[in-house]
């Protein structure tokens, strides 16, 4: 009796707390779809009939259909050069003697280690210098070399549980190195590779300081630099403010909901390991 | 010439064709990731010191010399100081309250049976937002008239309340904001540490006669203590560097009640164009990240 109770006032616990972690966003699509009055007057929890064309005025006023590509062309270019820049960096880590590697793996942990708050000035004036400000290229290129050394840990770790003798038999075979690699070693660390593109494709769709500091053409801004533009022009219309955020949401969330297992995975594996 | 080279050196053990090769290879497997980190993560590393002893207005090419003096400047910049303390709050609360909110929700999760997926996406999914939106909804919550938050005050007959804009309940809401918002990371952490913990522990501890609080106390806490050491070093420099939140939420203020150095680095920067005593603020800021870091992987290895 005394352990029902306990288990009752367990999962009362944990689905107060469910409803506080999802509470916030639930609100945000809600409110996307009331009309402005109901949102100011705030009687009714509903809306009365959905506003589902609050979508079609944010995504023209907020100009999404510029933003929303920008941050897809960022995201998929920046998490192909991570996979590619980091899986080899890893592959070299775990499965490769060589001279100066204890070196190489502690000097990408200090560089994990090198917060950003250090550096962002600094790499602002090296766009500068190098004419990369307002710069899909430099942009890319920085968000690559943010998310290498994290990537290729979490690589080496990967290839490390691989069975030892892999490159011999391949190499008896008459396979040369880099075909063992690309046809034999990668497509089994495929768990490794899916971890790591769901994380780094979660930092760099969010990504914000450095789309702050790069960009000033509106062109070229990634959506969450697009959404704080579009709050301070003028005084926007709240609802529609609202729609435009959940559909920069929304391809997360999809996203999230069908890799989750590889988010858990990937940060567990990354961090502690 | 060459051939008295290598025969000087005949006390390295001789590598077989197959393994200089792999040698090498691994050479120009890691030669990607060196040229990229070389420069655009170590180099404006070294960049931000040098800046810090020069003048830069952000667009001249010239950035004369100018010594201590951007250091003279921030020592005596109070709004820089007061959110090095504002920060400290930050970091004190995701360390303190991050780590026993992750944990407690982690043991609670881990103990039911039914919906512990739910449960575990539930809790995760603010994490996989930005900043941005985090900080929209937020202000929309928040806000003194309109707010969700006051209306429900108002109902219950209570009155509300500027959350955002009184300098009294500036700072606390914006830092449970960024707990709201962290949290799930640890939790996530915490509760892989859980299922990977070896069952028969809890036997033996069982057979020790050890319940519920022994239990925790004896077997789970000491077992999870490395994961602990990891989810606070990752909350801690989370909490430090936090930016958007507050650039959105509150942009610093009221006054400067919710003021956090990276936002005052980048205000000093791109406001005031001041790109020397905003390197030597993060030059000051980040070495002292870069310190509590080393200081924190220094302690943990120590209790291994």
């Amino acid at each position: 009796m005394k352990a029902l109770a306990g288990r009752g006032g367990l999962y009362a616990l944990l689905v107060l707390a469910a409803v506080g972690a999802l509470f916030p966003i639930a609100w945000l699509l809600i409110g996307s779809l009331q009309t402005s009055d109901e949102l100011y007057r705030g009687t009714k929890l509903l809306p009365a009939k959905p506003q589902w064309s609050n979508y079609v005025t944010a995504w023209t006023d907020g100009d999404l259909g510029t933003y929303l590509p920008n941050s897809v062309i960022y995201t998929v270019s920046a998490v192909m050069g991570i996979l590619v820049v980091s899986s080899m960096a890893g592959y070299a880590l775990a499965r490769i003697e060589f001279r100066g590697k204890s070196a190489v793996t502690f000097a990408l942990l200090a560089l994990m280690i090198i917060p950003a708050p250090a550096s962002f000035i600094a790499q602002y004036k090296l766009m500068v210098m190098l004419g990369l400000t307002n710069s899909r290229v430099g942009y890319v290129l920085i968000l690559v070399a943010a998310g290498v050394p994290l990537s290729a840990l979490i690589m080496r770790g990967f290839f490390a549980n691989l069975p030892k003798d892999l490159e011999e038999a391949a190499a008896i075979d008459g396979s040369t190195a880099l075909n063992t690699f690309a046809r034999v070693i990668l497509p089994l660390a495929r768990p490794g590779l899916i971890a790591v593109a769901v994380i780094q494709g979660l930092a760099v769709w969010n990504e914000y300081l450095l789309a702050l500091v790069l960009f000033d053409d509106d062109r070229l801004m990634p959506i969450q630099r697009g959404l704080t533009n579009f709050v301070s022009a003028e005084t926007p219309v709240q609802n529609i403010l609202l729609a435009a955020t959940a559909i920069s949401v929304l391809p997360v969330v999809v996203f999230y909901v069908f890799a989750q297992r590889q988010v858990v995975q990937g940060i567990s594996s990354g961090a502690v390991k | 010439m060459q051939v008295a080279v290598v025969q000087a050196r005949p006390a390295t053990r001789r590598r077989s064709p197959l393994a200089r090769r792999r040698e090498l290879m691994a050479y120009l497997f890691l030669l990607p990731a060196a040229v990229l980190l070389a420069i655009f993560t170590l180099l404006p590393f070294v960049q931000a010191i040098v800046l810090s002893f020069q003048e830069w207005d952000g667009v001249s090419k010239s950035t004369p010399f100018v010594g201590l003096s951007n250091y003279r400047f921030v020592l005596h910049d109070t709004v820089f100081w007061s959110s090095m303390r504002n920060v400290l709050i930050f970091g004190v609360a995701g360390f303190l309250l991050g780590n026993a909110l992750s944990l407690g929700m982690a043991i609670a999760v881990h103990k039911v049976h039914r919906g512990k997926a739910l449960f575990r996406t539930a809790f995760y999914l603010p994490g996989v937002f930005s900043v941005v939106v985090i900080g929209m909804i937020f202000s929309w919550l928040l806000a003194p008239n309109a707010g969700i938050l006051n209306r429900m005050l108002t109902t219950v007959g209570m009155s509300g309340h500027n959350w955002l804009g009184d300098p009294g309940t500036a700072l606390p809401a914006v830092a449970a904001v960024f707990l709201w918002y962290h949290w799930g990371f640890g939790f996530i952490l915490y509760l892989a540490g859980l299922q990977d913990l070896p069952v028969e522990l809890y036997e033996a501890a069982s057979l020790d006669g050890a319940r519920g609080w022994a239990k925790f106390r004896y077997v789970t806490w000491p077992e999870l203590l490395p994961v602990t050491a990891i989810v606070s070093l990752l909350t801690l420099l989370g909490a430090l560097q936090v930016f958007g939140t507050v650039q959105v939420l509150t942009n610093g203020g009221p006054g400067y009640h919710t003021m956090v150095p990276t936002l005052r680095i980048y205000q000093e920067a791109f406001t005031n164009t001041r790109f020397g005593s905003a390197a030597a603020m993060s030059v000051i800021f980040g070495g002292a990240l870069v310190l509590l870091a080393m200081m924190h992987l220094w302690l943990s290895r120590r209790r291994k």
